[in-house]
């Protein structure tokens, strides 16, 4: 079944000129179906079409069950789409790999590791001499709030802090991307505020492309340069909404900004009326 | 690290044997029977056990046996139950097997293994290694199974092939549900070394207990049993410590959670 393109999935980049608007990822048609039992399906994602600019925070926003981590699931190469093709610096992509570094809500560290034995893991695993990836280490651990529990396990860790190692840990062996699957859902608010401040001040140095899975209004507003607003299942990109905001973003003036109210509030809207029970006044 | 708690720990199976051995006493006073040795009188007699070399070389006879049984045992069991945990195809393959050789009891199998084998070291070592593999195949493919999916996937982003994920996540990650197993194993180890001895009497602890039992030396016996039941105990015990030092990292809880599951 053919979907025809609607005007406002424009994987046009020369409206933002920049020295940096290259294409990063090209998601191309993509759908996904999955086999449940028997000789049921489920579609999960119907035609995406995508494309992440180099240095772009994007976020992928939608209700639970829309395939938004599927998508990101097939542009780290973890599950294969059904039709159509991930593009990433042109070359589709097949499998993992180091150039795009996932992080999840689940955290998924190595629990027999210690967090400086996690963050050295990809270095160690590139061939980075010991001495040198234990260096680049700590500067990131240091980086992402953790100096002083280097030599901590997993299971002595809080949630929030266990994000941030598995952030150091994906940052360590310098992917072009960052996947981030909900980092921040399994967090309590206050956790939550915090990290997202401090993610936002650790990419506002290097501005290394982000594709941020959330179903936050605001976090997505707050962080991104672009929000995609997806539809319930199938998942399909309702909207593509530009977030307009000047940089860096201090979270207390944001909240006050009558900019970024509107933005919340019109995607919020967008997602209510994508919904079947939406009242109508 | 020497808290009340510790201490109490420590002490409280050694308090547990002593008390064993004076309820065991005072029954056997009791009693008065010559089939049924004091504990005092069974104690006495375990040094002359150990003090003759010819025992005591049947004793290490065993023990020889079940180390290699239980080593050959681990090492295939292992990687097998890992395997099966992480592939659909490798269980599907397995699993009707090993569910016909689970409820069998080794020793069972014995006699037939003797047929082929005969008495000696390879039939006892190859029941020995029977009775290991289960517990550890199962604890290994329960393990395997249990292993976040997005950890493999994180170790896949850093750029570790099927293989390395295996070695290098599966198996740590499995690695306090495969000791479990093999905790198991050694105590399935000790009892499948005795009665391999039983039926093969050839050599080894089994078979002095059995022998003494036909000539009515129920103080050998008795002190057969506690040489025994002491070495299960001994083993049972340095494994939990090397167990617990290569699994301290782990979540307390795990254990407790995988167990009710």
């Amino acid at each position: 079944m053919q979907v025809p393109l609607r005007p406002e999935i424009d994987t046009g980049t020369g409206a933002t000129s920049g020295e940096r608007a290259r294409a990063m990822i090209e998601i191309a048609s993509v759908s996904k179906r999955f086999e449940t039992s028997g000789r049921k399906s489920h579609l999960a994602l119907s035609d995406i079409n995508l494309t992440v600019d180099d240095g772009a925070f994007v976020s992928i926003l939608g209700p639970s069950g829309c395939g938004k981590s599927t998508l990101l699931y097939i542009v780290g190469g973890f599950v294969a789409p059904s039709e159509g093709v991930a593009r990433m610096k042109g070359t589709t992509i097949t499998g993992p790999g180091p150039d795009r570094g996932p992080v999840f809500q689940e955290f998924a560290l190595f629990p027999w590791k210690t967090v400086l034995g996690n963050v050295t893991y990809g270095l160690r695993q590139q061939g980075v001499k010991r001495g040198e990836a234990e260096a680049q280490s700590l500067r990131l651990i240091e980086m992402v709030g953790l100096k002083g529990f280097e030599h901590f396990y997993p299971k002595e860790l809080s949630g929030g802090m266990k994000q941030r190692v598995a952030i150091a840990r994906t940052l360590a062996y310098r992917p072009s991307v960052l996947l981030m699957d909900e980092p921040f859902g399994a967090l309590d608010a206050h956790t939550r505020t915090r990290l997202q401040n401090d993610l936002l001040n650790i990419w506002e140095r290097d501005r290394k492309t982000v594709l941020f899975v959330t179903h936050s209004v605001e976090e997505a507003v707050f962080l991104s340069d672009k929000v995609v607003v997806m539809t319930r299942a199938p998942g399909r990109i309702k909207q593509i909404v530009d977030i307009d905001l000047p940089r860096p973003r201090i979270r207390a003036e944001l909240l006050l900004d009558s900019h970024y109210q509107k933005y919340v509030v019109d995607i919020e809207r967008m997602i209510d009326d994508g919904r079947d029970d939406a009242e109508h006044s | 690290m020497t808290s009340a708690r510790s201490i109490i720990a420590k002490l409280s199976p050694l308090l547990a044997c002593l008390g064993l051995l004076a309820v065991w006493q005072i029954a056997a006073l009791w009693l008065d029977t010559e089939s049924f040795p004091t504990a005092s009188h069974a104690l006495q007699t375990v040094p002359q056990i150990l003090g003759d070399p010819e025992q005591l070389l049947n004793i290490l006879d065993s023990i020889r046996r079940m180390v290699i049984g239980f080593s050959l045992a681990v090492l295939i069991s292992i990687p097998l139950g890992l395997a099966m945990g992480r592939s659909a195809r490798v269980s599907a393959f397995f699993n009707p097997l090993l569910m016909m050789i689970y409820p069998v009891p080794k020793a069972a199998l014995m006699p037939v293994i003797m047929l082929w084998l005969g008495v000696g070291d390879a039939s006892k070592t190859l029941v020995i290694f029977l009775g290991v593999s289960l517990p550890v195949i199962y604890h290994s493919f329960q393990g395997a199974k249990a292993v976040e999916e997005k950890m493999l996937w994180s170790g896949a982003a850093m750029g570790l092939n099927g293989l390395q994920r295996m070695v290098r996540i599966v198996l740590p990650a499995a690695l306090p549900e495969i000791l479990t197993g093999c905790r198991t194993g050694l105590v399935l180890a000790l009892i499948t070394m005795v009665t391999s001895e039983m039926i093969a009497r050839q050599s080894g602890a089994g078979n002095i207990l059995f022998n003494a039992m036909d000539m009515a030396q129920y103080d050998t016996v008795f002190a057969m049993i506690i040489i025994i039941g002491a070495l299960g105990i001994v083993l049972d015990a340095a494994f939990d410590k090397l167990r617990w030092r290569l699994v301290k990292w782990a979540e307390p809880h795990q254990e407790i959670l995988l167990g009710a599951s």
